[in-house]
């Protein structure tokens, strides 16, 4: 079952964006609060598993985002787990995922660099300046 | 505000229609009758009256720092006193209680009783007993020491019973005295075996029938909470017992307990086998106390051994930063030794809380106290017994090991070990950065974002108390725990750990109780606080105001509980309806809850809620700056879900 997954997903990957429909990121923005997307992306898609920019594969095209959400059915056992839960058509239209996909498009996450943040460069020396004397 | 009002509020004068504005001056105008009160209400008094504000003095007796006039008493010496001297000979720093009556032989002891009444012990008022008992386990993960709690029949115990299940799980010291009132007062709060409430919760308890045989109990109690497997045990004291004249009854000298370590021939062999070793390693878990942990310092130095720690994720563990921790330069390990943790060829692991056979009498088999039939997280396999494991306790083992070292070592080998610990200082200490160099561009991600990014909250809270004595008294992992790779937990108090058994409402209690050891020694605390724990038993922050403990409290506000509102997604997913409905009884919404106002009612200097990340840095300044003064803060931050 894996594997068709995996074919399945190679073929959606290759169709890509030539077949995106257009969502709404407004509504979009809507239904990823209500479906509780951010209790474990971030109300920003930048948290634990991150969506936005190219941080995640499934966010190569809708079709791939859409067909992520549904295979999600056969992976998921009963018993209670954090991790990704399945979307079915009868829980999430293709309509609403398409706008939630738009949402996630919209979203840009533009940190600075590790030589531009002073907090983590004065976290950084100070490491590297713990080890004064141990240099081989 | 007019300048009169200003200056009466300073002086602590409160107008009496100030005073009758709140919800107490209501209830205290109630008592004045309804025609009293109903004047009150109409028509202003013509002379303004006041009351007067809290003079020093008293506040010196409220916080116990006056002692009490000498009177007449009708019993000289009551036996309540020779506790409050047991307790005293076993250097209890605090008592930490919610007051009742079947303990206030006692209470009145403690705070009167000896030339320094209210120190050492210390009362310390808590609001809830699940508080006070977590404000012990928080103390004695700190300490490696217990403290102790005055519970009150069988209604204290009830409401302690989580906090004790989770020290219990955490095989943490605690010496519970439980007082017991089967005559004088409601029936209902009473009972024959007050004990067998938590039997099988607590390593060993007693109900002593006589006032010499309850001072025995309480340094047997004390005994055996910090024997391996500690624990919390409990001692039940009547109240005849406590109020009885002791006459000329003496205090009997405590005999410490003689914690065995590995024998004579297991330490030859441990020994030779570090010192023949090319490329040792000492795996090191939690230990018991802060000498435990010097010793293996020791241990490692004297042998040149690359170490492994858990002081990330518990008390008395190695140092994490010190020049011998991490992989080492050579990870071919010829010879590893593990204490209180695996170890390939040797290991030393101190006695489990399953060798306590008997104590669930009741037959309840609690998880992980018996081995769980029906695991969570798929098959369970317990840890398997090595045949080169050694039943022992570790730190107990330590000295001998130490000694016989030091015997068997020749100054060549010396040598050979100090090159070794040069290239093992070396090699840890480029992986250590490389570590923190990857663990920050992982932790870029969303650090403009709003909520606030927990990672952002770690890294700048680390910048403004690592050159600190800080104690992280909080569990991490709800937070996601970045103080793993972004802090350094270089002393046995760095980070408590976790809860014991994931209890909601641990976190602010055992944080107030790491307090009040950090209180005399120069050190703060830190309390990453989730909101869903400190609404369970908030009262802990009018402990921490009362006492001006040094805790900064940073709410982990993400306006949930979000752990189950992703298993309730998730099952929602599963079934395939509902995927919009999980926020139902998982969300604390509408209306959002006010930290700051919540701390504020407590005394606690607090502000907030933050979104704004920018403005995050120097809010958590203020709140060290305040935390190093002495003094509680509560700073509200809207963070990240994770």
């Amino acid at each position: 079952m894996k594997t068709l997954h995996l074919i399945l997903v190679l073929i959606f990957m290759q169709q890509a964006r030539a077949q995106d429909l257009g969502g709404n990121a407004e509504e979009g923005e809507r239904l990823y609060y209500d479906f509780a997307c951010y209790s474990c992306h971030g109300y920003n898609a930048t948290m634990r598993v991150p969506l936005v920019g190219d941080a995640s594969g499934i966010m190569n095209s809708e079709q791939l985002f859409l067909t992520y959400l549904r295979l999600r059915a056969d992976q998921n056992p009963v018993n209670p787990k954090n991790s990704m839960p399945n979307y079915a058509v009868s829980t999430l239209s293709d309509e609403q995922a398409v706008d939630i996909y738009a949402y996630l498009r919209s979203l840009n996450d533009d940190p600075p660099e590790l030589a531009d943040n002073p907090v983590m460069q004065e976290m950084l020396d100070a490491a590297k300046a713990r080890g004064k004397g141990n240099e081989k | 505000m007019t300048d009169a009002k200003r200056n009466k509020e300073k002086s602590g004068e409160i107008s009496r229609r100030a005073f009758l504005g709140t919800s107490a001056g209501a209830a205290a105008a109630s008592l004045l009758g309804k025609s009293e009160g109903a004047a009150a209400q109409t028509a202003p008094p013509a002379v303004r009256a006041t009351l007067p504000g809290q003079s020093a003095e008293a506040a010196d007796r409220d916080i116990g720092n006056a002692r009490p006039p000498v009177a007449v008493r009708a019993v000289q010496r009551p036996g309540s006193d020779l506790m409050v001297q047991v307790l005293r000979d076993l250097e209890i720093e605090y008592v930490a209680a919610n007051p009742a009556a079947s303990f206030e032989g006692l209470q009145e002891s403690i705070i009167n009783y000896g030339d320094t009444p209210n120190k050492m012990p210390k009362f310390i008022s808590a609001l809830h007993e699940e508080s006070s008992v977590d404000m012990a386990h928080g103390y004695a993960k700190a300490e490696g020491r217990p403290m102790a709690v005055l519970l009150h029949g069988t209604l204290g115990l009830m409401h302690s019973s989580m906090a004790i299940y989770q020290a219990y799980q955490y095989q943490t010291p605690i010496l519970l005295i439980a007082g017991r009132d089967d005559t004088n007062f409601l029936r209902s709060q009473s009972a024959n075996d007050i004990a067998g409430i938590v039997r099988s919760i607590t390593k060993w308890d007693a109900h002593p029938r006589t006032l010499a045989g309850a001072l025995d109990a309480i340094q047997e109690g004390y005994r055996q909470a910090i024997t391996p497997p500690c624990g919390p045990a409990l001692v039940v004291l009547d109240t005849e017992l406590q109020k009885e004249e002791a006459g000329d009854m003496q205090v009997p000298a405590y005999v410490p307990p003689q914690i065995t370590g590995i024998s004579t021939g297991e330490v030859r062999a441990v020994a030779k086998a570090l010192v023949a070793a090319r490329n040792p390693r000492i795996a090191v878990g939690k230990l018991r106390t802060a000498r435990g942990v010097s010793d293996a310092v020791e241990l490692a130095e004297l042998v040149g051994a690359s170490t492994s720690t858990r002081a990330t994720l518990v008390p008395m563990s190695f140092p994490q930063r010190h020049p011998l921790c991490g992989p080492g330069s050579d990870t071919d390990y010829d010879y590893t030794l593990g204490l209180e943790t695996g170890g390939i060829q040797a290991a030393i692991i101190g006695p489990h809380r399953r060798t306590l056979e008997g104590r669930d009498v009741t037959g309840i088999g609690y998880g992980f106290i018996r081995e769980p039939p029906t695991p969570l997280w798929g098959p369970y396999a317990p840890p398997k017994p090595s045949h080169n494991d050694m039943h022992a306790d570790a730190e107990a083992s330590l000295p001998a090991i130490i000694a016989e070292v030091h015997k068997i070592m020749s100054s060549s080998m010396s040598n050979a070990v100090a090159v070794r610990s040069k290239q093992h200082a070396a090699a840890n200490h480029e992986a250590a950065v490389a570590a923190l160099k990857k663990a920050l561009e992982d932790r870029r991600r969303g650090w403009h974002g709003s909520p606030i990014s927990l990672a952002r909250l770690y890294a700048e809270l680390w910048i403004l108390i690592k050159d600190e004595d800080w104690c992280l008294a909080s569990p991490t992992q709800f937070s996601s725990g970045h103080n793993r790779v972004l802090w350094d937990h270089n002393k046995p108090y760095s980070h408590l750990g976790m809860h014991g058994a994931g209890g909601i409402g641990y976190c602010i209690g055992a944080s107030t109780g790491a307090a009040l050891a950090a209180k005399h020694r120069d050190r703060i605390v830190i309390n990453i606080q989730c909101d869903g724990d400190l609404n369970m038993v908030p009262g802990a922050l009018w402990t921490a105001a009362h006492y001006r403990l040094p805790m900064l409290v940073v709410m982990h506000n993400n306006r949930a509980w979000h752990q189950e509102l992703m298993y309730a997604q998730y099952m929602a997913g599963v079934r395939g309806r509902g995927g919009d409905r999980a926020h139902i009884g998982t969300t604390l919404r509408d209306p959002f809850i006010s930290y700051a106002k919540m701390g504020a009612a407590y005394g606690v200097e607090s502000e907030g809620p933050i979104s704004d990340p920018s403005k995050l840095f120097a809010a958590l300044k203020r709140g060290v700056d305040t935390v190093k003064q002495g003094r509680p803060y509560l700073i509200d931050v809207l963070t990240q879900p994770r």
